[in-house]
């Protein structure tokens, strides 16, 4: 038995569109995942107990459970009490709602950046209220997450990986595809987890970039 | 009927002698896996991180290769990874039981995770007590395991525990070979005509318990290890992101 990369070219083309796919499904899921951990940090920096605890319960739920399993309760357990959801859309809300949950303990943290001093200073001199989130929070939330936030980028690009799982077509499931009608299992996964790393370095490189040149941030991404 | 009538209808039915044995075992499995996987990971990336020391290996392309080995596996999906070390097992014409497959593909992913973050452990003590152990004659290894690695243990050990975590988590994604662990077990109970809502919700909470226990562990050992600590420690930097799992 050899190895026989020839017959699986022909896949390439595909699998890069799959891999486009990924970046989506990761961009829309880190998306609303942004605005939820948003919220859920401002309620656990400023809210009242009763919400501070529901959000405390939200994000140790979703990190101490896998998002795969989360992602089977809703495609297999939600139709028994009447909600039916296609593949994708269970993948993202489950994709969603599992990056809410770690985008608000790291949100939390880049909102305690903020130095009280500057925020004294500001208020001192005038700043309106909108000035200070623009010229005084923005800056030191964004440096302080930037990093985090990236990084929690790459990491759900590679978890798109497990919406192969319930049949979408993005990069692994359309290797999953390939190999059934090819059975070059070793080739096709090895192909794709080359794919896999060129893609989450390109990735990298380019929010380093970035990061670089819209907020200067020096940060290492690799 | 409403999600909490279906729930006490069957109960009854799911929660027998034999179904919660079924879980126990699974459960048991998960642990396994994950426990010794990570353990493996570990003593890989101590070693990748160790060879990663210019005062250790005064060679460059070895340290090259050992930062090749973390940046390849920090970014293969862990599916990706777990299917390539199962099909490579069977090319290579191994009769690899499943167990044995799921603890390789835990381990390899954890030698990326454990080397950063060993990594970062060894980097946060004083370049000088190197410099001080070498001046004295020390050999390098000895250095390392005498004088570096008790003060670099503090800052490895909290974060281990959250990559234990991760790996438990990791795990659920073994179910797709066929590992008897937590996930598979619900999805055959599932198969078996239970309602989803009672054995993806077991899994749920059965992860959540152990998630729970080793947070707790985690915080535990956190407080202990800094309350032990005499001496300030510097501050630690940051693990190159380290990547975790979701």
């Amino acid at each position: 038995m050899t190895l026989q990369y020839g017959q699986i070219w022909q896949y390439l083309p595909d699998f890069l569109m799959g891999a486009l796919v990924a970046l989506w499904i990761a961009a829309v899921a880190f998306a609303g995942g942004l605005v939820i951990g948003l919220f859920g940090a401002a309620v656990l920096s400023y809210g009242p107990w009763p919400a501070r605890a529901a959000v405390g319960a939200y994000v140790r739920f979703f990190t101490w459970t896998p998002q795969l399993v989360q992602i089977f309760f809703l495609f297999f357990a939600l139709p028994e009490v009447g909600i039916i959801l296609s593949p994708v859309t269970a993948v993202l809300i489950g994709m969603t709602l599992n990056a809410g949950a770690y985008l608000t303990e790291i949100e939390r943290a880049g909102f305690a950046s903020v130095p009280q001093a500057e925020l004294d200073a500001a208020d001192c001199m005038g700043f309106s209220r909108l000035q200070i989130v623009w010229y005084v929070i923005a800056p030191h939330v964004i440096r302080a997450l930037y990093p985090a936030l990236s990084n929690h980028y790459i990491i759900m690009t590679l978890g798109t990986s497990m919406a192969a799982i319930f049949g979408v077509e993005e990069l692994t499931g359309r290797a999953l595809n390939a190999n059934a009608i090819s059975f070059r299992s070793v080739e096709i996964f090895s192909v794709v987890a080359l794919i896999y790393i060129a893609l989450t370095i390109i990735a990298s490189t380019l929010l380093w970039l970035v990061g670089r040149w819209m907020f200067r941030i020096r940060a290492k991404v690799f | 009927m409403s999600a909490w009538d279906i729930i006490v209808s069957e109960a009854p039915r799911f929660f027998t002698w034999w179904n919660l044995k079924f879980l126990v075992e699974a459960l048991g499995n998960t642990l396994i896996a994950s426990v010794l996987g990570c353990a493996l990971g570990y003593a890989l990336g101590f070693a990748l991180a160790a060879l990663r020391l210019p005062q250790l290996v005064p060679f460059a392309p070895l340290r090259a290769l050992c930062v090749l080995w973390v940046e390849i596996f920090r970014r293969i999906p862990f599916l990706v990874l777990l299917l390539l070390v199962f099909f490579l097992s069977q090319f290579a014409g191994l009769e690899a039981p499943l167990w044995s497959v799921a603890v390789a593909a835990v381990a390899i992913r954890m030698s990326a995770l454990a080397a950063e973050n060993v990594r970062a452990g060894l980097e946060s003590v004083r370049p000088t007590q190197w410099e001080a152990a070498l001046t004295m004659n020390l050999r390098p290894w000895t250095v390392l395991g005498r004088i570096v690695l008790p003060q670099a243990w503090r800052v490895i050990l909290p974060p281990s525990i959250a990559h234990v975590l991760s790996m438990v988590k990791e795990t659920s994604l073994v179910s797709q070979i066929g590992f008897i662990e937590i996930t598979f077990a619900a999805k055959m109970l599932t198969q078996r005509g239970f309602s989803a809502l009672l054995t993806y919700g077991t899994a749920l909470v059965l992860y959540f318990l152990v998630g729970w226990a080793l947070a707790s562990l985690g915080r535990w050992a956190e407080r202990r290890l800094t309350t032990r600590a005499t001496a300030p420690s510097p501050a630690a930097p940051r693990a190159a992101s380290p990547l975790p799992a979701p």
